[in-house]
This record gives structure tokens, C-alpha cells and sequence, in this order.
């Protein structure tokens, strides 16, 4: 069975999929010697119960149950959690796996990360939270949920946002979005700046790359980037003094001085750039200003200059020292300059107009390029240009000319050879140019200027145009222009403005440095590096004339190879990022539009007549606005507020992915899976009806750290629902969207979330729409019932078939089938669809990698002859992943695979261990009592009711307490670790918490005791959560006083604890199994795999137990075989001692030390106990179970294995009767195997004899999981199903002419009298009631009304009594099916090695102890003791023989029954003690 | 009191000619969970006729009732039952093949089987009579047309 390929194993385990089942998996596996890795996808363990509000039947808060397990998993030394981390590749062989594990990187350093969450107040970015099923926001820096283990931030990046991808200079957009959002401004131009010194510029005159790739124009249009940016910077101007001030100076770092030819945008960037680096930065500016063109090309009305003043202010201030009016090649040379200079920037600007050609074009008076045109104006020479002005040219620099030209008063006309779709010119800009009157003529072009003489020289009178047409596209795409022959007019001017193009002036440069064809200088376009060492040049003299923002680029570009140049650094091509672009889904999210805000203007007359700004910009109301469209594409957006905002400085963006190889010797898969969505086709209204909800949202609605605060209200005005609607089977048992499988725990957590709605909130009136009751586990048909009579919720047997809104009430309306068979309409208030498992692709993905495979539905393939192994060796599969399955059997699977991968590494246990280690324990014998007093919120849990503040300061006034404070989640990680600090801080002796239940979290305090130095009994609990919040709900200031009670009382006790000391007590490493059935043999070989000895005692003379009957499985296991494949292994076990025909008669002792009495006359001494001791099969009375042609299914079943003719005569008819001796008054539970058998059977028959009718009645067809599939085949073979009522059962009668079953037809309305040839009974399962309340009361473990036994808890504790050190597995606990039975048996065989594995325990603390001097040795203790732990012995005291009560502190359970029963006073509980009880209630 | 159905007159081979023709083939695979009936415009109208019992009487074998009741012929045939059906049943396609089932039974009134007969053959000529005028062209087209036209208004 289970061996290795070869001799050396490792021992350990990786467990990927951090839910429930993966931490019980790591807790068993490391307890029993194995290092544990768990592996988990997400930024924190807990997986689907994180999320759940209560669990059913027990209605225990789930994250209350669960959060002890993260922390403990978190806390064992042998699990090391890999959280935000992937499996990428395994390889080697059972025994010896190799794992490549990615961790993906959280920007947060895990070391440094304390938890406190002021980055995540201070990140502006909030999108969907995924753990509240995205009913609410998250930040970017998240944690999934409050007591999220581990306790670390992450950083959510989705890429580079498209906006800051466009962006030549890559600012980061929508960083500074963000932050405008949140109305910081001053952070928002920092970051701005950091990449591009002219936010007034670039919010004025930008080309906006980044516009045209905004996500937001597949919705409506793009967010008016360039404007919020444009806010900012007239904010800036207002606040122009505080920003100046808050200027620092870098201050000179380096030698190497640099000099920047040109104050334009290229050159300025790059001195700035320079300047922040440290090096001594020199500018010189031809011109009188430094801009460049943004002075000297752009009117004011677009960009007026006291913006462009305070940004070149700001750049003069970090150290940037610009000289205008030195002329390169007049003033100074390059020569010069490279001598003095270790580095120079060439960035001159292209600003010589481009000449069109045409005669006179030099030498006519009121002929003048567009760039000198704008240029003469910006100095403020006046030119005279007549009254008729003719541009001509289509780039912005035409535009710019021409509505200068109005702005002086003139009548101007622009003449293009294009049409207006090729005008290079900002669209928005030719309106505007249109709007204050400039005229356009397209497809024309100037050929000829007409002139009158005027003195010496000529003056223009007109301007001769040639007609255009269109041709073949050119080189720039563009349809060239061709002229139309003969066709030309003339255009009456007094000026004319060639605006056709720029280049650089050059002539200073001689042959020194190359240029190119279009006159600009030639560079290495990859690094902006110039022929010349040391040289280097950018923006509209390297481009020719570009955009603002792309100079910038260049000067960003260049500075920083000149950077490296000068460090002897590679020489780096334009930026490369490494980062993916990140585009949104946008599939299935409905986005609303939102109109783009339009930028108010000055009104037309003061347009026309002035140089005033034409746009005003935003108000801060519609920045507001206008910054909320922005869609966070990045999800990050790399503001850096995080980094300001962190005090322990553990945020780094920069931080990449890093992998890791782990070895380990067997690989547990427990991922879970992914709940059905409603974007599948199952929609019934889910998409479009915000009250239609899937029932996780519904979850998170009850959760008191939900949206609503645990708050029953729907999502669409966040009123109490009256009535709450649930649909069952939302992608479960439906084939139209491929999930034939049941999802198995649907039915009960919709019943659970109608009980709790109902509980909440009286006036929710919860109605369940179903098709069958699945409620096969254990209680599960009482908690039902109790649904049903207690709480009121309605039961309608019927699947919707529709959803509308009535658009009146706002109700939804259902539309289904009512009880009697019509079309019913009914209004619901909210509707909850509840939604079953699905398999999500990534699943698949991970088999793969893991070359395990999956089953038609995408779950994991577990090998039924073979429990929880999956195709691969060494790899076992548990939980969800393996098939649709509720908490419990998650668990047991858990365990159960740990079991199996515990076996495969059993002799590599203890090799990659380790042992805890705590501080000496301090002595304070002599110390008064220093009290430390925690007071919980419990997220609203107690928070919402008492007033926690009040309560903590008002525990600061008792006497002996030191320290109090309040705590969100006292049992949280980071809570214990500032518990820790807090005792040894403050010297603490004694610790009290004011919380939940001591049965859930009082193991977690005390450890954390442990570690401070503490010894862990010097610590008090006391519950305000049960008591105050919950039992006084709505009355928060007596709540608040009682909490106040509850805590002085607590104190009291606290001042009189005392350190106790428990001894230690070996462990004897052998077990007892107690029934040689399916289970028994399981657990057995289990146990004894791992080196330990076995007693297994079968009161039979054979093993196998019901097993024996059963030929074969749900899943085609052959039963048969595999029985005598197990008897056969079993008897090679030198250490398994197999006790037939025996019983047990007396069980004492206690965990590890276990002495039994067997019947045999055997007595054995044991450590643990496994109970396996099987249920029987009911025995029919009714239905004429006597006559010879009525058998049960079981009978049936073995008949078809044996390949017997089914009754005498060829049967033509078989009627089934479901819950025989189930779900009735006597057997109130369901039998859960029944169904399963009943569809195998009749399908078996109808496959073995085709014209036989086989009719089964039922109550509810419960073929949970994938044995819905059997059902489905049987339904597919012709196999008839008609259910009946508890009230009206089948009557089966014989008469003449034979067996006739009676059953009332309810969906026709009619009785059927069946003829049948055959009745079959599918009687249910049955406990042996006696012998299991006699079992029980030896092993002194609990037996429940129905007479199973009660294991400790149904959801996490399964296989496992209250009582250490006893275990229980199948039938014995409830029915269930073979494999189900063996899972539990290795499940338990796995809690009990992690008891076997030790050599010793620790008794508790807390036990009776007697003062033999006050002792009267009346025995009345002895007789009392449920344990039996108490003995009345004599004993030498001193000199004298002293008589007295004994009591075994091994087995003392500390219960008190002796305590007080103790006339003389003599006896007393340790921990518990009657003073201290007195103390407490002295103080009430 | 309720009528009792004689098990032993139940013919429970009727389901399994159901699903031998074209469309029937699914109609063992209902669980009766009345979505079909839900959406039935036609059920919503007359309550008597309900695909969900429909089913059921085809699957215990209730031939006769079932072929010869008048309900079968109340069914629209719009879909609405097969769209949302978790078992792909196609309850649509399933009245046809009952119907087929009762003509080809003799269990349709013999009235009706004529009056469709009628009908069908009116079509045909009809059909006929468009498609020679239209071919024929000029005045007797443009008038056709001028017909189709108002009677389609």
C-alpha cells in the first residue's frame, strides 16, 4: 500500500489551501513530528469559515471557533505559513517532493509590518472588498479581514495604470488622482513633480496621452486628466508662499558641474532633475525669459505667464541657476562650455518658422512666420498686420496664430490644404478658433503673394490660393494633397502667417555636431548621447517641434544618462517598465456613466477682446467630480501616501516576487473551491436586482463585522426585509449550467441563515424554496423542524422560475408553482440565491502543476478503493477541492489525509522538528499582586453594546490593577504579542481578559502567558461577550454595568491567584480500538502504521462488521475485496492485537494512561481510545416486513451482487419505500445512507431487467454530493419517483392478486394503487442504544437522545470526545456510508497519534486538592467523584498514619463535585478555590 | 373522495415511447421541480393545464388520459418551460411528440384532426397562389402586394 519509491524520506508536509481543512491538516501533521508548510494563495489563512457568520446546528459564531485555530496554526513551531505565496511546479517522487513556491510580493515588509492599519487610512484608493462579497470597499493596502492571520498589510497592484503608460514623462496619474480626490493637493503636485516640473504648463496645453487610453472612454469619455492636474496648479499659485517655503533645497552633493543650453521645457526638466541629484546646474537662455516655447510660443490666453513664473520660481529654488540672454555661438561657445563642464545639455528649441517657398516670402512687408509672430508678441512689440490676416497651416501653432490675430481685432482666415479630419491642431481648439470667428478654408493652399509696392519695399495686398483634392495616403497615413488644375483665388490680405513648421537654429554649430536631413541635431535616439563625449541633447531640437510633455520626456531621459554617464554607468534606451499594463475587467461590471465635467470659460466678447485665460478651470466641487470618474486601473496607484503614512517604515514598492525550492516528503491539496457566481447563466434576476443576493453576501449582511454591523437590511434603501426569499439549488443540481452534483450544504446554511435572520431581526419572515430537504447530517432534521416551529420559516417546495421587480413597491416578485400545482406570484422583499460549490479553473490549473487529476466536474479525483489519495502517490486531496462537502467532513477528510501522509513519512517523523521553548518561569511568590486588565471589543460583538472605553478605564481604579486598556480583537496576534510586551513592560503578575467564552480562547491567553515568563494559571476570564452584549442586547448601559460587575469580581479573584504547577505524566504509546468493523480496522492499521501498539476488540467472532454485508460502494468500491485485502494487511501487524469475541468490561484511567478490562480476562494498559463500535440496521415491523415478498434494500443489494433473479417469478414491478425507521417519531434522524443505496438498487435493476418498473417513494431524495448522480442515471433508466408525506405514508396491502402499495400521488391529486411484485424497505440505521449508554458511562463520554455518541464539537472537534484522549469514528457516531466511516477512522487515528506521539503530558492545574489535617475521611468525595479520582487511603504524614481523601490528580477533572459536597471544609479546587470564589462574590 | 388510479391499467411503456421520438428523450430525467409549470403562460390562463402533472402522467404510464385529454393542445409552444429547466427535459418538444402520439393513436378528435388537414392544405394553396402571382407580375403583383400590405397593417 503505502510505500515510498526509495529508503530516505522528508519529513515534512506541504499543505496547500489555508481554510479549516488545510490548518487542521497542518495542526495534525505537526503535532505528530512532521514540518508543515502551508501553503496559501491569499494574504491570509481561514479560507471560506473566515467568512461565514454562525455555523449549523450549534449557531456558534464561525469566526469565534475558527480564530483560536489561525492563531494556533500560526503559533506552532513546526508550521511555517506561506501566505501570498503559489505552487508553481513539483517534482520527485512520494516521500521526496521538490516544490517551486512563488511568494508574490505584499510591498509590505512582513518583518516591519506591525498591523496598525494607518496606511490603510491613509491610502486613497478604495476598491471592491472581496471578503464582504464586494458589497462594501476595501483599500488598496488591505487586510483581507480584521483578525486575518498573518497580521500584515498588502498592497494590492494590478499593473501600470494605462494613463501613466501613455504618459511620455510616466506620471503617475492616477496617484495624483487619488490624492485630489482626498483633497491633497500640495501631496498631489509632489508627486507630480517628481516626474515632470510644469503641472501648470501641462494642465493648460498638454496633448493628453493619457486621455485617449483612459479606461473610462469604454464607457463614456475619458476623466479630464490634464484639468484636475490644471486644479492643482491654480491651487498652487494661491498657496504660492506656503509652497515656496516648503521648497528644500537639495544642496551641491557632487563635482561635476553641468550646463543646460535652453530654459525650455526639455532643458528646465533636466536641470531640475540634475539639480535633485546633486549636481551644480547652469542654464543658459538666448532670450530675455526662461520657457522656452511655453513663454515665447504659447499667447497667454492658454497659458497665462505668472503660472509658468511660479513653476520656473520653484525650479530656480531647488539651486537651479538660469542665465538669460547668453546666446550659444555669440556669448558662449560649446567649446567653452565642455571645458568647464562635465556634462551639457543641447536643448534649443526649434524656434525658426519653416518657410513655405513662395516669392517674396522674406521681403514683404506683412509677411511673418507664425513662431516669430507669437514670439514678437510675447516681448511685447507690436506688429501691424493690417485688418485681413491670413494663416495658413493646420498644427497648433496655426491655431495659436490665428486666434491671436482675433484677439488683436482682426478678421482672420486659415487657410489648410487638408480637410479639418488631418488638422494635426487640438480638435477643441479649432472649435474654440471657430467660435470666436476665424474662418477656415480648407483643401486650399497659399501659392502666390500678391504685393503693392510700399517706399523702398513691397506690402502685401493678397494671397493667391490653389484648390486641393485628396489622394493616395503618404508616409504619415494622412491622404496627401493634390492640386486641382487651374483652379486658384485669390484671398484679399493684409498679412500673412506661414505656421507650416519649425526646426532648430543651428548655424552656431558649425561641423562640430551632426544634424539630420529635417535640420535637427543627430542623436543616439536610444540614450539622447550626441556625437560629442559629454554631450547630449533633447526635446524639440532633437524631435523637431513636439509637445510640452514630450520635451519634458527628453529631459527626464537625457538628464538621467547624463547621470549615468557621469557615474561611468550603461547609457539606458527611453524608460522600460517591467510592469504589465494594467487593464480593468470590465467584463460583467456595470459601470455607470458619467458625464465628464465641462471647464467653464469666459464668455465670448472677453474672449475675442483679451488676452484673458480662456478657460477658468474646475471649481474644487467639480474636481470632486471629475477625480471620481477615475477607475483606479492600477489598483495601487503609487501615491506613496502609504509610505508617509507608516511609522514603522515596512512599505516598499519596490519589492519584486521571490521563489523558494521546498522539500517535503507528501503534498496535501485542500484549496477549497469557488461558490457558483452570479454571472453564470443561473441568474434568475441576480445581476440586474440589487435585493437579489448570493447567500455568502447574505452571510456577511448577519456577521456582526459585516457591511450592515450584522444589521438584516436589504441592499437597495437599507430597510429591514419582511419577507427574505431563499432559492435553493443556485448552481446545484442543474445541468444547464453543468453542475449535476448537489452541493451538499446548501440547504442546511440557508436554513441556518433564515433561523439567524429571524433571530436578528423578528420581523424577517423567511421563506425556503427547495426541491428535496437535504438535511442528512447529524441534527440536522431537528434543527430543521426547529426552523420550522421555533423561528417560523416557511418551507415552499418549489424551484423558482422567475424574478421581476415590481417597480411600485419595490418588491420582487417570484414566480412559482404553489402546493396545488398553479402559477403563484409572490412579492418578497429580498430574495437570497443559495449558491452551491463550483470548481473554478484555477483548480485545474494547480492538479496540473501537480499532475494530479480531476473529475468531470474540475474537482480533485480521490481514489475511492483508496481514501483521500489522488492519482499521484504521496498526494492526497481533502475538503471542497475534492467535492462539495460541509465543515465537519472537511475536517475529518483533513485529518484523515494528514493521517495518510503521516503514515507514508511515518520514519521521517521528528527529523525537521522542533521543540517549543518558554522562558523561565518567574517566581512572584513574594510579589503583590500587579493586575493587567484587557477589555475586548470584539468588533461590534461587545463594542456595539457595552461600552468597552468605560469599562477598561473604570477596571483602572480596582485595587491591584497597573494597567487596563481596550482591545478590537483581544485575541488577535498582534493583540497577544502586545500582551506579551505588556507584562514584561509593566512587570505584570496576574492577567485578567474581559471577553468571550474561556471554552474557546482561555488556551490562547494562558499561552501567551506562557511566553511573557508568566505561569499560565495567574490569569482570569471573564466573559462580557455572553453575558453582557449578548444576554442584554438592548440595554447597553446596564450592559455596560454588569460588564463593570463582571470585571470587579474578576479582579478580585485575579488578586488571590496562585501559580500552579501540573504534573507530568508519562504516556503509554499504545491503543485501544473498540470495534473491528470498517472503522475499527481502519483506525487500527492506522495507528499501528505509525510504529504504535493496538488492542482492537470486536465483539463478534469475525471483523468487518456491517461491512460484511455490503458488496460494494457508492463508487463502485468492491467492498468485498477490499474487506478481506484489509483482514489480510491487518494480520501482518506484529502490533495489532485483535481481540474477537470480546468486550470491554471496565475502562479507568485517564488520557495516556488508560488500564482496561477486557471480557476475555485480558488486562491491558493503553494511552488513548478509539470508539468504533458500529450502529445495526433498523428492523422493520411495518409494511408487511414479514411477508416473504417485502425485503429491505440491503437484502436487495446483495441479491444484485449475487447476480440472483430478483424475486421468484420475473418481477415486472419493484416498489421502494424510503425512511423506513427514519425521520419518524421514534428514529427522529435521518439515515443519509438510504437514498444513495435505493437510486444504486433500482438502478441496478433496471439495468439487469429493463421492462422492470421500479417505483420508489420518498420523503426527500437525499443523494447529497456527487451521488446526485446516481439519482440522475437512475431518473435516465426509467426509474419513477413519487414522494409522500410524513402523514400520509405508503399502506402496503396483499391481496388476491398480490402486493398492492397505496400511495397518494400528491402532484396528480390522486391515489395510485401500485401492484408489486416486490417491496423493498429502505430501513435506516440504528445505534445500539444499550451498549452505547453502557459504553459510555466506563469511557465516561456523552451518548446524545438518540443513543450515537456526542463528540466534542460538531464542526471542528468531529472525531474527538470532551474527554482527552478518546476518539470516535462511523456509524458509532452517526450513519453515514463506508467511506465516510473510514475517513473518520483515520481521522481519529491522526488525533490519537498526536497524543501517542508524545512520551508525556501535563496533567491540568486545576484539580481538588485535599488538606489532610482537616480531612475527616468520611468518603463522601469518593462515592461523589464522577471519575473516579478520589481514594480515602491512609498515608504517612510526618511521624503519624494520617487517613484522608486521595485524590489522583491525573484523573481529576476539576469539576468540584467534591468541593462542595466536603463537610469538613478539607477539600478545595485548585484555580477555583472557595476563596477566591468568595472573593468574587463578596465584590458583587 | 380522491379517484384511485389502478396501478395494474398503467402503461409503463408510455414513457419510454415518449422519449423515443425526437425531443421526448429527456422526459425521465424530471424531478418535478415545477419550474416548466412556473413559467406556462398557458397555466397561468387555465390552471388545469400544467406541464409539471403532464409529465407525471406520462412517466406512471396514464396513456389514454393523457393523449386524449384536450389539454394537449392548449400548449403554445413558446418555450418558456424549456428555457429554464434544470433537467433539460424540453417540455415544449414534448407536447409536440404528444400530439404527434395522439394523432398517430387515433386519439385526437377526428374534427380537429380535419380542421387541421384543412388548414394545412389552405396554407399550401395559398402559398401556391402568392408565389404565381408574383411570378406573373405587373398589376396582379403590385395589387397581392397592396393586400399583403394592408392586412399586415
Amino acid at each position: 500500500m503505502i510505500k515510498a519509491a526509495d529508503d530516505f524520506k522528508t519529513g515534512a508536509v506541504m499543505v496547500i489551501g489555508g481554510g479549516i481543512g488545510g490548518i487542521q491538516a497542518a495542526l495534525d501533521l505537526a503535532d505528530s513530528g512532521q514540518k508543515v508548510y502551508l501553503l496559501e494563495s491569499s494574504p491570509a489563512i481561514g479560507g471560506v469559515m473566515a467568512r461565514l457568520d454562525k455555523t449549523f446546528p450549534t449557531n456558534d459564531c464561525s469566526m469565534c471557533i475558527l480564530s483560536p485555530k489561525l492563531v494556533e496554526a500560526a503559533r506552532h513551531l513546526n508550521i511555517e505559513l506561506l501566505t501570498y505565496s503559489d505552487l508553481l511546479s513539483v517534482t520527485g517522487q512520494a516521500g521526496r517532493y521538490r516544490v517551486r513556491v512563488k511568494h508574490k510580493p505584499r510591498y509590505v515588509d512582513a518583518d516591519k509590518c506591525t498591523g496598525c492599519g494607518d496606511c490603510e487610512l491613509a491610502c486613497p484608493v478604495a476598491v471592491p472588498n472581496e471578503y464582504e462579497e464586494n458589497t462594501c470597499q476595501r483599500k488598496a493596502i488591505y487586510r483581507p479581514y480584521a483578525q486575518g492571520v498573518p497580521n500584515i498589510f498588502t498592497i494590492e497592484k494590478a499593473g501600470e495604470p494605462p494613463c501613466q503608460q501613455a504618459c511620455p514623462a510616466s506620471v503617475p496619474v492616477q496617484g495624483y488622482i487619488a490624492l485630489i480626490q482626498q483633497g491633497k493637493y500640495a501631496e498631489a503636485l509632489a508627486i507630480v513633480r517628481e516626474k515632470m516640473v510644469f503641472p501648470a504648463v501641462c494642465g493648460r496645453v498638454c496633448v493628453r496621452f493619457c486621455e485617449g487610453v483612459c479606461t473610462r472612454n469604454q464607457i463614456d469619455s475619458p476623466v479630464d486628466i490634464m484639468h484636475l492636474k490644471r486644479f492643482i496648479s491654480d491651487w498652487e499659485l494661491e498657496h504660492a508662499d506656503e509652497v515656496e517655503e516648503a521648497i528644500e533645497q537639495p544642496g551641491v552633493t557632487r563635482e561635476e558641474k553641468i550646463a543646460v543650453i535652453g530654459a525650455g521645457p526639455a532643458g528646465l526638466q533636466a536641470a531640475a532633475n540634475l539639480t535633485r541629484q546633486g549636481y551644480a546646474v547652469t542654464v543658459f537662455e538666448a532670450l530675455p525669459a526662461p520657457g522656452g516655447m511655453m513663454r515665447y510660443g504659447i499667447p497667454d490666453y492658454r497659458l497665462p505667464k505668472d503660472q509658468l513664473d511660479l513653476e520656473i520660481d520653484i525650479i530656480r529654488k531647488l539651486g537651479v541657476d538660469i542665465r538669460c540672454g547668453v546666446k550659444i555661438g555669440e556669448d558662449i561657445t560649446l567649446a567653452d562650455l565642455r571645458k568647464d563642464y562635465a556634462g551639457v545639455l543641447l536643448a534649443v528649441g526649434a524656434h525658426v518658422g519653416s518657410k513655405m517657398g513662395l516669392d517674396g516670402e522674406d521681403d514683404t512687408a506683412g509677411v511673418c512666420d507664425g513662431v516669430e509672430f507669437l514670439r514678437n508678441l510675447a516681448h511685447g512689440q507690436s506688429m501691424d498686420i493690417g485688418e485681413k490676416v491670413v494663416v495658413a497651416g493646420g498644427g497648433n501653432a496655426a491655431i495659436d496664430a490665428a486666434r491671436t490675430s482675433v484677439r488683436l481685432g482682426k478678421k482672420v482666415t486659415v487657410v489648410y490644404r487638408r480637410t479639418r479630419s488631418e488638422m494635426p491642431a487640438d480638435d477643441r481648439e479649432v472649435e474654440e478658433a471657430i467660435e470666436e470667428g476665424v474662418e477656415f478654408l480648407f483643401l486650399a493652399n497659399p501659392t502666390e503673394i500678391l504685393s503693392t509696392p510700399l517706399g523702398g519695399a513691397k506690402k502685401i495686398t493678397a494671397v493667391r490660393c490653389q484648390r486641393m483634392k485628396l489622394g493616395k495616403p503618404d508616409e504619415s497615413g494622412r491622404r496627401r494633397p493634390v492640386p486641382i488644375e487651374g483652379d486658384t483665388f485669390e484671398l484679399q490680405a493684409d498679412a500673412l502667417i506661414p505656421a507650416i513648421g519649425q526646426k532648430p537654429e543651428l548655424t552656431w554649430l558649425g561641423d562640430e555636431l551632426k544634424t539630420t536631413r529635417w535640420g535637427t541635431l543627430d542623436v543616439d535616439e536610444k540614450t539622447l548621447a550626441t556625437s560629442m563625449e559629454g554631450v547630449f541633447a533633447g526635446g524639440d531640437a532633437v524631435s523637431g517641434p513636439a509637445s510640452v510633455i514630450e520635451a519634458i520626456a527628453h529631459g527626464n531621459h537625457a538628464s538621467e544618462n547624463m547621470h549615468r554617464y557621469l557615474r561611468g554607468q550603461e547609457l539606458l534606451p527611453p524608460r522600460e517598465s517591467a510592469i504589465p499594463i494594467a487593464y480593468p475587467d470590465l467584463t460583467g461590471r456595470v459601470e455607470p456613466e458619467v458625464q465628464r465635467v465641462d471647464v467653464p470659460m469666459i464668455d465670448l466678447q472677453q474672449r475675442t477682446s483679451t488676452f484673458d485665460e480662456v478657460e477658468t478651470g474646475y471649481t474644487a466641487e467639480d474636481v470632486a467630480i471629475e477625480a471620481q470618474r477615475c477607475m483606479q486601473c492600477g489598483i495601487c496607484s503609487n501615491c506613496q501616501e502609504c509610505v508617509r503614512a507608516c511609522k514603522a517604515d515596512a512599505i516598499d514598492h519596490s519589492q519584486v516576487a521571490t521563489y523558494s525550492d521546498i522539500d517535503v516528503g507528501s503534498i496535501i491539496l485542500c484549496p477549497g473551491a469557488e461558490l457558483f457566481s452570479k454571472q453564470a447563466n443561473f441568474d434568475l434576476g441576480g445581476s440586474r436586482y440589487a435585493d437579489v443576493i448570493t447567500s455568502m453576501e447574505f452571510e456577511r449582511i448577519l456577521s456582526a463585522s459585516g457591511p450592515t454591523g450584522g444589521h438584516v437590511v436589504r441592499p437597495s434603501d437599507g430597510k429591514v426585509p419582511a419577507k427574505v426569499a431563499f432559492l435553493q439549488c443556485v448552481g446545484s443540481r442543474d445541468i444547464s449550467c453543468h453542475n449535476g452534483y448537489c452541493s451538499s450544504v446548501c440547504c442546511m446554511y440557508a436554513v441556518k441563515e433564515a433561523v439567524i435572520a429571524h433571530e436578528h431581526e423578528k420581523r424577517v419572515h423567511p421563506t425556503i424554496f427547495f426541491m428535496d430537504v437535504r438535511a442528512y447530517g447529524k441534527d440536522f432534521d431537528k434543527y430543521c423542524t426547529r426552523a420550522q416551529e421555533e423561528y417560523g420559516v416557511r418551507f415552499e417546495r418549489s424551484r423558482v422560475y422567475n424574478i421581476e421587480r415590481d417597480e411600485q413597491s419595490g418588491q420582487l416578485v417570484l414566480q412559482y408553482t404553489d402546493a396545488k400545482g398553479q402559477v403563484a406570484r409572490e412579492n418578497f422583499d429580498m430574495v437570497v440565491q443559495s449558491v452551491g460549490f463550483t470548481a473554478p479553473a484555477e483548480l485545474r490549473h494547480l492538479a496540473n502543476k501537480l499532475g494530479v487529476r480531476c473529475d468531470e466536474y474540475g474537482f480533485v479525483w480521490t481514489d475511492p478503493d483508496f481514501p483521500l489519495q489522488t492519482s499521484r502517490e504521496g498526494i492526497f486531496a481533502a475538503g471542497v477541492a475534492a467535492g462539495p462537502k460541509d465543515i465537519p467532513e472537511t475536517v475529518v477528510q483533513s485529518s484523515a489525509a494528514a493521517c495518510q501522509a503521516g503514515r507514508l513519512l511515518s520514519e521521517a517523523a521528528g527529523t525537521l522538528t522542533r521543540e517549543p521553548e518558554y522562558p523561565p518561569e518567574m517566581d512572584l511568590s513574594a510579589e503583590a499582586p500587579r493586575i493587567g486588565v484587557f477589555v475586548c471589543h470584539c468588533g461590534i460583538n461587545i463594542g456595539g453594546v457595552v461600552d468597552v472605553p468605560s469599562v477598561a478605564e473604570y477596571s483602572k481604579s480596582l485595587p491591584g490593577v497597573v494597567h487596563a486598556e481596550e482591545n478590537l480583537y483581544t485575541c488577535s496576534q498582534d493583540t497577544q504579542e502586545h500582551i506579551r510586551d505588556v507584562i514584561i513592560e509593566k512587570n505584570l503578575n496576574r492577567v485578567v481578559v474581559a471577553s468571550c467564552t474561556p471554552r474557546t480562547h482561555e488556551a490562547l491567553f494562558r499561552e501567551t502567558l506562557r511566553e511573557a515568563g508568566l505561569n499560565p494559571d495567574l490569569f482570569a476570564m471573564t466573559n462580557i461577550r455572553d453575558q453582557c452584549s449578548w444576554a442584554h442586547m438592548n440595554e447597553p448601559e446596564a450592559a455596560t454595568a454588569k460588564a463593570m460587575d463582571l470585571l470587579r469580581m474578576v479582579a478580585a479573584k485575579a488578586r488571590l491567584l496562585k501559580a500552579l504547577h501540573a504534573e507530568k505524566m508519562p504516556v503509554i504509546q499504545k491503543a485501544l480500538v473498540i470495534g473491528g468493523g470498517a472503522s475499527g480496522m481502519h483506525a487500527a492499521m492506522a495507528i499501528a502504521d505509525r510504529g504504535y501498539e493496538v488492542f482492537l476488540v470486536e465483539k463478534e467472532k469475525e471483523l468487518g462488521g456491517n461491512l460484511r454485508q455490503v458488496r460494494t460502494g457508492f463508487d463502485g468500491q468492491d467492498y468485498g475485496r477490499l474487506l478481506d485485502e484489509c483482514r489480510e494487511r491487518l494480520g501482518t501487524f506484529s502490533q495489532i492485537n485483535v481481540c474477537t469475541d470480546t468486550t470491554v468490561e471496565e475502562v479507568g484511567g485517564f488520557v495516556g494512561n488508560f488500564k482496561t478490562k477486557l471480557s476475555n480476562g485480558q488486562e491491558i494498559d493503553h494511552g488513548v481510545v478509539v470508539v468504533a463500535t458500529g450502529a445495526k440496521a433498523h428492523q422493520p415491523t411495518d409494511y408487511l416486513a414479514s411477508d416473504p415478498s417485502v425485503i429491505t434494500q440491503l437484502d436487495l443489494h446483495q441479491k444484485l451482487a449475487d447476480g440472483e433473479t430478483i424475486a421468484a417469478e420475473k418481477p415486472s414491478r419493484i416498489v421502494m419505500i424510503q425512511c423506513v425507521g427514519s425521520r419518524t417519531d421514534e428514529h427522529p434522524w435521518c439515515s443519509r445512507l438510504c437514498c444513495t443505496r435505493a437510486v444504486i438498487n433500482a438502478a441496478d435493476v433496471k439495468k439487469a431487467s429493463p421492462e422492470t418498473d421500479v417505483v420508489v417513494l420518498y420523503r426527500d431524495i437525499r443523494t447529497y454530493g456527487s451521488q446526485e448522480t446516481h439519482y440522475q442515471r437512475a431518473r435516465e433508466l426509467g426509474v419513477n419517483f413519487i414522494r409522500f408525506e410524513a402523514d400520509a405514508p405508503p399502506v402496503v396491502k396483499r391481496d388476491k392478486a398480490g402486493l398492492v402499495v397505496s400511495i397518494t400521488e400528491g402532484i396528480i391529486g390522486q391515489v395510485v394503487d401500485i401492484p408489486a411484485d416486490l417491496v423493498v424497505l429502505s430501513t435506516g440505521v440504528e445505534p445500539d442504544v444499550q451498549a452505547n449508554d453502557a459504553l459510555g458511562k466506563q469511557l465516561k463520554v456523552p451518548v446524545n437522545d438518540e443513543g450515537f455518541f456526542l463528540e466534542a464539537h460538531v464542526k471542528l472537534r468531529p472525531v474527538e470526545f470532551a474527554t482527552d484522549g478518546i476518539f470516535l469514528a462511523g456509524l458509532a457516531h452517526s450513519p453515514k456510508n463506508a467511506g465516510e466511516s473510514i475517513a473518520q477512522a483515520l481521522a481519529a487515528g491522526s488525533r490519537a497519534c498526536s497524543i501517542l506521539e508524545r512520551t508525556e503530558i501535563a496533567a491540568q492545574g486545576a484539580i481538588a486538592e485535599c488538606d489532610p489535617d482537616a480531612c475527616v475521611a468520611c468518603g463522601l468525595c469518593e462515592h461523589l467523584c464522577p471519575y473516579n479520582a478520589i481514594t480515602v487511603e491512609s498515608q504517612r504524614i510526618g511521624r503519624e498514619d494520617k487517613t484522608f481523601a486521595k485524590v489522583n490528580p491525573a484523573i481529576c477533572k476539576g469539576c468540584g463535585a467534591c468541593v462542595a459536597a466536603c463537610r469538613s471544609n478539607a477539600l478545595d479546587l485548585r484555580g477555583f478555590t472557595n476563596q477566591q470564589i468568595l472573593a468574587e462574590i463578596m465584590e458583587l | 373522495m380522491m379517484k384511485t388510479i389502478d396501478g395494474t391499467k398503467l402503461d409503463s411503456q408510455f414513457k419510454y415511447d415518449v422519449a423515443a421520438w425526437p425531443g421526448g428523450e429527456n422526459v425521465t430525467m424530471c424531478y418535478s421541480c415545477g419550474t416548466c409549470t412556473a413559467a406556462c403562460p398557458a397555466s397561468d390562463v387555465n390552471a388545469e393545464f400544467n406541464p409539471r402533472k403532464i409529465i407525471r402522467q406520462v412517466l406512471l404510464g396514464m396513456r389514454a388520459e393523457v393523449l386524449s385529454s384536450p389539454l394537449l393542445w392548449e400548449c403554445i409552444q413558446c418555450y418558456a418551460c424549456t428555457s429554464q429547466c434544470p433537467q433539460n427535459v424540453k417540455f415544449r418538444d414534448v407536447m409536440r411528440v404528444l400530439r404527434e402520439m395522439a394523432v398517430a393513436e387515433g386519439f385526437a378528435p377526428s374534427e380537429m384532426i380535419d380542421q387541421a388537414k384543412q388548414l394545412g392544405t389552405f396554407t399550401i394553396e395559398m402559398r401556391q397562389k402568392l408565389i404565381a402571382q408574383a411570378l406573373a407580375g405587373g398589376d396582379a403583383c403590385e395589387k397581392t402586394k397592396a393586400k399583403i400590405e394592408k392586412v399586415l397593417e
